[in-house]
């Protein structure tokens, strides 16, 4: 707000003017005319008005309120006349849609009490600012948008309604929120004979982003007719450390023990020394507890050593006292290794029958060995659909539909998928190119030679386990929630010999070296859930879970870390689907109030972690690069006729104490 | 004679016939009269006995006495005289003001007064302070009186101001006799009071300060912008009327008058403020009987 002057007079009319006031003393004095009175003494008047000084000249103007309210007067019009306004700032645009970010690191306490109240702050006083007849729409947004007011000119209505957004702990996507906020700015098209034409008539709105700027660019959208102001909230230097990923794992030097290893990132400017103390039921130990000092941009692991646990919940917490809370806790639940479920139909196949079957993999897996046939039986499809098995290996054969499980695929490709193969090639070398896949930890192939195989072309999102220079000889690739593991080649293979028989052959010296037990333990370890030693995979905060029925027809609840239990949805014979994953903490599948497993929500999310906003925020919308703003246009704002109605109104007071004589 | 008179109506005059002036010490009178003297006499009032010497009244001798101790004493007898009752007004200009003027009710004041003291046969004096100092006010005594004295007091008018201090000390120096003195001004005096009630005191004369007011000296009815003029001595004050100024000029008014009156009570005289919306009669009949002027 800037406060001017204008100055519509020339030097001798401001002369006149500044003649007046005096003039108006002077004629003051001279029109005091006291009336004469005569009294027996002037003895107590005299005692009286000594100590007020009466005749002096303050004391004349003190006790004259007609004089000083003429002054008054005058005053305000010579005011008037300097044309007063403030150059104030008001909101552009007829048709305002806020759009308010209460992600995750909205709740960052950097800036006010949070980010997100800063936000709401500042949109209630945008709301104030709008001018008589705008309308505005009010959305909030984190992962998903979520319209809280529809256009509406009513400002307590709007104010009310902004009042009422929740922080949540949701990660954070524009697109929705713009694609929410572009319904009527910009109206779908009809395709005619003549062309393309609009379904109704744009309407332009002025978009005002109130966020942190913690999210990846908007791809794929135009804004079209609506005018982005981008209103960041935060602070450039906004101090957190966070718990990267949580997780607990069987030690390295004894598979029967495990450990608990929290990855700690410091995401502030400056150097942080943190306490990371682990927690077993809410129990914690001097030995639960490691100091950490770690580098601002870096991060550092604690590892605690579990030894032999029980089913338990862990929680990390970090003694820090950061800008973002919430990413200072994680917990995860351990459950020691339920032996996993593995189906093997191979129609024979040694080498693999006997690695399978030693006594380490039989302490993490439960193995059954069928032959080809049993893909048609019913006990085999009702498990295979009911997700019984936790992997799956088909050698040399395929389903006709995918079980729902982990599958490996020997010498064959999966019947769906997107999985294909090239031209088999003889005696292909094996590189060493080293993957980092848990699947292949310990896995050194330098001395594995295949007899041939089949070049692999993996679907989206895949990744190469064993290359060749003709392509991947092994790979894995995702399928929902399953992953499928694909070999080109085949350990035993079967062919027609001379005497027109079948016959069998090793397809590769595998077996025999060290690396291949080495595998099928990380293959049961990997797939087979039951080596998981976390139960379920971390949640994300807002992410529906998927949950399989133990029994069929069995109804599931889930308790979630605050509030009622909520049942969960089934979307299939089964299958079942939890949707309120909004709380971070664990959450439990129950069955006939009994519990069937856990599982933790943690904010494992850097965008929502690093909560520092960039020196000059800015964010990218299709291809428009949105620069921060204040979220107010310059506007000036006269009240010459407040002045001129106040002097009035002054004047009229005058005027009534004049008349009726009002000693004060 | 005339038979009625503007200062004392009849009905008042008919409630002051039961009335008596009260000294509250016993003063030498000049003639014989109600009062008892310290001066003895031949009252019927006994006072004490001594001894007989040659040459005594034979008649005052105490028989009795003799026959029983056959020693001669003589009675003595307290005699009783008059009381000398000076009535003082302030007759300057300031006191020609109000409805009914404070001199007038000074005068009626004095009429009632006068006559409780003439119907007792007492001496009344009645002077003024603008009076020269050579010459003594008139004397009144006995009931018969009571016209001469109210045409006295009927020809006294408003007079050319003199001090205060200096109206009592010539009234001092014409009157060395005792008695009671009653003052009847508005004490409006610039230059203090305080010299003039020390006059009296130094008499050692029972006296009474009644101080009139006018109604509209206590409470003024005036507003705006005003030049005061001193009635007296032509001194002006310019005022604004406003509400701190009469609050003020209120509590000046208060603080003066408990100034007189502490004054007077240290000094053994008896100080009495008198409004002029006060009627005479209720004065004389209310307050000065509950302050012992009379009874």
């Amino acid at each position: 707000m800037e406060f001017t002057l204008t100055n519509m007079l020339s030097w001798w009319q401001w002369m006149i003017v500044a003649a007046v006031p005096p003039a108006i003393i002077s004629l003051y004095f001279l029109k005091l005319k006291r009336r004469p009175i005569e009294v027996p003494s002037t003895y107590l008047w005299h005692k009286s008005i000594e100590d007020v000084h009466v005749n002096s000249i303050w004391q004349r103007l003190r006790n004259s309120w007609l004089l000083l309210l003429q002054l008054l007067v005058v005053l305000l019009i010579i005011l008037t006349l300097l044309r007063p306004d403030w150059k104030g700032q008001q909101l552009g645009g007829k048709r305002l849609i806020f759009l308010i970010d209460n992600s995750a690191s909205m709740r960052a306490t950097d800036v006010g009490p949070s980010r997100l109240e800063e936000a709401k702050r500042r949109v209630g006083q945008m709301i104030e600012r709008t001018n008589a007849g705008d309308t505005a729409m009010v959305i909030s947004f984190s992962d998903a948008a979520r319209v809280e007011q529809q256009f509406t000119n009513d400002r307590q209505q709007l104010q009310r309604r902004v009042k009422a957004i929740r922080p949540t702990q949701r990660s954070t996507s524009l697109l929705d929120a713009l694609r929410t906020a572009s319904g009527l700015a910009n109206p779908g098209h009809v395709a005619e004979d003549t062309g393309d034409l609009a379904v109704a008539e744009a309407l332009p709105a002025k978009l005002y982003i109130l966020s942190d700027g913690k999210f990846p660019a908007v791809t794929g959208f135009s804004l079209g007719h609506l005018t982005p102001e981008f209103v960041p909230i935060g602070r450039s230097d906004a101090d957190n450390v966070a718990i990267a990923a949580f997780s607990v794992r069987r030690s390295e030097a004894d598979r029967e023990l495990y450990q608990a290893l929290a990855r700690v990132k410091n995401y502030g400017t400056d150097e942080a020394t943190v306490m990371v103390a682990l927690y077993r039921e809410g129990q914690t130990e001097e030995s639960d507890n490691a100091e950490l000092t770690i580098p601002p941009g870096e991060d550092r692991s604690a590892i605690f050593e579990l030894g032999a646990v029980e089913p338990c919940v862990l929680r990390a917490k970090l003694d820090v006292d950061d800008d973002l809370a919430d990413d200072n806790e994680a917990c995860a639940i351990v459950s020691p290794a339920q032996p996993a479920n593995v189906l093997l139909i191979t129609a024979g196949n040694e080498p693999l029958e006997m690695a399978v079957q030693t006594d380490s993999v039989a302490r993490i897996a439960q193995v059954e060995i069928k032959g080809p046939d049993y893909r048609q039986e019913k006990t085999y499809l009702d498990n295979a659909a009911g997700g019984v098995y936790d992997l799956v290996i088909y050698d040399r054969c395929v389903p006709k539909t995918m079980p729902q499980a982990n599958t490996l695929f020997l010498g064959v490709l999966p019947p769906s998928g997107g999985w294909k193969a090239g031209a088999q090639v003889a005696m292909p070398q094996i590189l060493p190119s080293p993957s980092d896949h848990p699947l292949m930890r310990w896995v050194k192939l330098g001395d594995v030679a295949l007899l041939e195989g089949t070049p692999l072309k993996i679907p989206s999102g895949g990744s190469t386990l064993i290359d060749s220079p003709n392509g991947a000889m092994m790979a894995v690739a995702p399928r929902e929630r399953y992953e499928d593991v694909v070999s080109g080649f085949v350990i035993v293979g079967e062919d027609t010999g001379e005497d027109g028989k079948p016959r069998r052959y090793i397809g590769t010296n595998w077996p025999i070296r060290p690396s291949f037990p080495a595998f099928i333990f990380n293959l049961f370890e990997y797939l087979g859930s039951g080596a998981a030693v976390t139960e379920g995979d971390n949640v994300s905060p807002g992410r529906p879970v998927e949950l399989d029925a133990p029994a069929p027809g069995a109804q599931l609840r889930v308790r979630p870390p605050k509030g009622k239990v909520i049942d969960a949805r089934q979307v299939k014979p089964g299958k079942f689907s939890f949707m309120g994953t909004d709380d971070l903490g664990v959450y439990e599948v129950l069955w006939k109030k009994k519990r069937q497993r856990r599982f933790a929500v943690n904010l494992f999310h850097s965008d929502e972690s690093d909560i520092r906003t960039d020196e000059k925020p800015a964010i990218k919308i299709g291809y428009v690069d949105v620069n921060a703003s204040t979220g107010w246009v310059a506007a000036s704002r006269q009240f010459w006729k407040v002045l001129l109605l106040l002097g009035l109104a002054v004047l009229m007071l005058e005027w009534y104490i004049y008349n009726r004589r009002v000693y004060l | 004679m005339p038979e009625t008179s503007t200062l004392l109506s009849p009905e008042l005059l008919a409630k002051l016939e039961t009335m008596e002036l009260v000294s509250r010490k016993i003063f030498r009178g000049r003639m014989k009269g109600e009062r008892r003297s310290p001066r003895k006499g031949q009252s019927v009032e006994f006072a004490d006995f001594r001894n007989y010497v040659p040459g005594d009244d034979l008649r005052f001798v105490d028989w009795n006495t003799y026959a029983r101790l056959e020693k001669l004493f003589l009675k003595i007898f307290l005699e009783e005289e008059d009381l000398h009752f000076y009535v003082l007004i302030d007759t300057s200009a300031s006191m020609d003001f109000g409805t009914p003027t404070k001199l007038h009710y000074a005068k009626q004041l004095a009429a009632a007064l006068s006559f409780i003291a003439l119907i007792r046969s007492d001496r009344v004096r009645i002077e003024t302070l603008g009076q020269p100092g050579s010459q003594p006010g008139a004397v009144f005594r006995g009931r018969q009186s009571l016209w001469q004295m109210l045409d006295h007091l009927e020809t006294i008018e408003p007079d050319e101001p003199v001090p205060l201090a200096e109206g009592v000390k010539n009234f001092c120096l014409r009157n060395p006799g005792k008695g009671i003195v009653v003052l009847l001004t508005d004490l409006m005096e610039k230059s203090g009071y305080e010299a003039a009630l020390k006059y009296l005191v130094s008499r050692n004369m029972d006296v009474y300060v009644v101080q009139i007011l006018s109604a509209e000296e206590v409470d003024p009815d005036v507003q705006g912008d005003l030049r005061l003029v001193d009635c007296e001595d032509g001194n002006t004050a310019e005022v604004t009327i406003s509400v701190p100024l009469m609050k003020r000029y209120k509590q000046t008014l208060a603080a003066f008058v408990d100034g007189a009156r502490d004054f007077c009570n240290r000094r053994g005289m008896v100080y009495l403020l008198a409004r002029n919306d006060v009627t005479v009669e209720e004065l004389v009949t209310g307050f000065l009987r509950t302050r012992g002027l009379v009874r």
